[in-house]
């Protein structure tokens, strides 16, 4: 008997000690490369004594080990090591396999373990993608729960967010109720009430959200550093003024698409002194005087004004004379932007990386500006600006060295030639030609 | 460059230059705490390591001598497999066996590189397989009773969501 199971393990590798405690612990396995045929305890005696490699078995690995090699693998390997026999699953359990990991969940029928095994697991991150029970088991069932993402569940709403925080949650970090749009200032209430370190709030399309609900959010979440409000319509200048006065960490403020803010809202904006990525685009109503409020926000890097209709070259002038140390300016089909708004660029926006202009009133002589001046420029779209030609485009090549992503999509008067010499820039890494184009 | 002897489990003596032993955590250690001198005919017994795979340690330590450190392990960081260098990738076309012992002696003569590289490469055996393919790759019992397999499904369904 004792022979047949010290044949089962490397015997060179470990001491005595060691194959019994690995014996027990990896009964489930069986030795590897064995033979089919029958063996009697003198084969297996000789087998002992002229230990061959290529016969040590997986079970020798340490469940430490176990876990270093599943710690590689992508959540849907780890769930199926899991399922492979007790040893595995009980290695693939261990902290250090899930670090990082966000839980995608469908909670529908009952799966009394789930949560258990994830808290197991030292899962903090889950993803609910669709809701039929409770929102209140989540938060009772991970007591730990540093990030919860309730992305387009559609009935999540103010009676499923009020069970669910009935006490503080600290270490609830991210909340992303975005697409929610039963979503009210009633959930906000519960969410400034217990939610006090939230850092990231995504609110986006949550339609119903007004004045009032940031408000809330300037009371209650003092920690806050990212917050999307993309189509909240109600939300107005008074709006931005309470946040302004509350939330002085906040970093990122996604505006897209509320269209009721006015330049009033901007000015505002400049209490938000640690301010560093804004987007507006969308919002029609901001004007070029707007952007002189901006132009002041030191910490301001990146600024969005994508489609904002009542932006113009003047607007450039106002961020370029006003000082603002933005690196990345997106004014991409603000169609009153032209040749004008690359001098005025080319003048102030020194620290500009990212630029991109696509579908602006463009020609080459405007792009002669920017070769000038913008050296450190990485990114440049001017996608469907259909003046532009090849002599543009040797310009670019023959100054802009440190472009990596250029987009050229619907520029229908450029040719090979021009393509050519972009081709031979030496950090390129992106050349858009295509519809779809990914930033 | 002064030389070491090391001595496997099977009682085979390999000189080998002290700096490319060192890239061994445990024989550094071993060499500093208890004060073997370089500098004497010592001989470093590694009795978990036997001839054959001690020589391919020492032919991946001689490869990888002047690598940088290895990073430290940073948890945002999407770990990934698809970076075995063409010379590991050769070094590794080894039987499972081999593999497995490869990935013991790094784990006790604690060298991070050898021990990311050949778990990395266990890993892309896994990669993709259904719990039963993993088995069958290598000959492993499924133990689990009936209830046990069923619960284990359940905790991990969710894991098959994209």
């Amino acid at each position: 008997m004792m022979e047949e199971m010290f044949t089962e393990l490397p015997v060179p590798l470990l001491s005595t000690a060691a194959i019994i405690r690995h014996h027990t612990r990896y009964q489930p396995y069986q030795r590897l490369h064995q033979p089919q045929h029958f063996h009697t305890p003198v084969q297996e005696l000789h087998a002992l004594q002229q230990p061959d490699h290529g016969t040590t078995h997986i079970s020798c690995l340490y469940p430490e080990i176990l876990a270093i090699i599943f710690s590689y693998l992508e959540v849907r390997d780890k769930g199926r090591v899991a399922q492979v026999c007790t040893a595995w699953r009980d290695a693939a359990y261990n902290k250090s396999v899930w670090r990082g990991v966000e839980a995608k969940l469908h909670l529908r029928r009952a799966n009394p373990s789930l949560f258990a095994s994830l808290v197991k697991r030292g899962i903090k991150r889950v993803q609910v993608l669709s809701l039929r029970k409770s929102l209140r088991d989540v938060i009772q069932g991970i007591p730990n729960l540093e990030s919860l993402n309730l992305r387009g569940c559609y009935n999540v709403g103010d009676v499923g967010i009020s069970h669910a925080f009935v006490a503080d949650s600290p270490t609830l970090t991210e909340l992303d109720l975005s697409l929610c749009k039963q979503v009210t200032d009633t959930s906000l209430t519960r969410i400034a009430q217990h939610l006090k370190n939230l850092e990231v709030l995504e609110l986006g399309g949550c339609s119903n959200v007004t004045n009032s609900g940031l408000m809330l959010i300037a009371w209650g979440l003092k920690k806050l550093k990212r917050l999307n409000l993309r189509s909240c319509w109600h939300v107005g200048d008074q709006g931005i003024q309470h946040l302004a006065s509350g939330n002085p960490s906040l970093e990122h403020l996604g505006l897209q698409d509320c269209q009721k803010l006015s330049d009033e809202a901007l000015k505002h904006a400049t209490g938000l002194t640690s301010l560093i990525s804004i987007n507006l685009s969308f919002c029609v109503s901001i004007t070029d005087s707007g952007l002189k409020h901006l132009a002041k926000m030191t910490n301001l890097r990146e600024l969005n004004l994508r489609s904002c209709d009542n932006i113009s070259d003047t607007g450039m002038a106002f961020l370029a004379e006003g000082g603002s140390r933005i690196s990345s300016l997106d004014v991409s089909f603000c169609d009153k932007i032209g040749d004008q708004a690359l001098v005025h660029i080319s003048q102030g926006l020194f620290n500009l990386r990212n630029l991109l202009m696509s579908a602006c009133q463009l020609s080459d002589e405007g792009l002669a500006k920017i070769a000038n001046s913008l050296h450190d420029l990485e990114t440049l779209n001017i996608g469907q600006c259909s003046r532009v030609t090849d002599k543009g485009l040797t310009t670019i090549a023959e100054s802009l060295l440190r472009l990596k992503c250029i987009d050229l999509y619907g520029c229908t008067r450029i040719t090979t030639v021009g393509l050519e010499r972009i081709m031979k820039l030496p950090q390129l890494s992106v050349l858009n030609l295509g519809l779809w184009h990914v930033r | 460059m002064p030389n070491i002897k090391l001595r496997s489990s099977d009682g085979e003596t390999f000189e080998v230059d002290v700096e490319i032993a060192k890239c061994s955590v445990t024989i550094k250690t071993m060499l500093e705490d208890l004060g073997m001198d370089e500098e004497e005919e010592e001989v470093v017994p590694l009795p978990n390591v036997n001839s054959a795979i001690l020589k391919k340690v020492i032919q991946w330590s001689t490869y990888h001598k002047d690598d940088p450190p290895p990073p430290e392990d940073d948890e945002n960081k999407e770990k990934r497999t698809d970076d075995i260098s063409s010379w590991d990738a050769d070094f590794l076309k080894v039987d499972q066996g081999t593999l497995f012992e490869l990935i013991l002696a790094a784990n006790y003569l604690d060298i991070k590189g050898l021990l990311d590289v050949t778990c990395k490469t266990v890993a892309n055996m896994i990669k993709g397989k259904a719990p039963e393919e993993i088995r069958k790759t290598f000959n492993i019992k499924n133990d689990f009773t009936a209830s046990e397999e069923e619960q284990v499904r359940k905790e991990n369904e969710w894991c098959e969501e994209k």
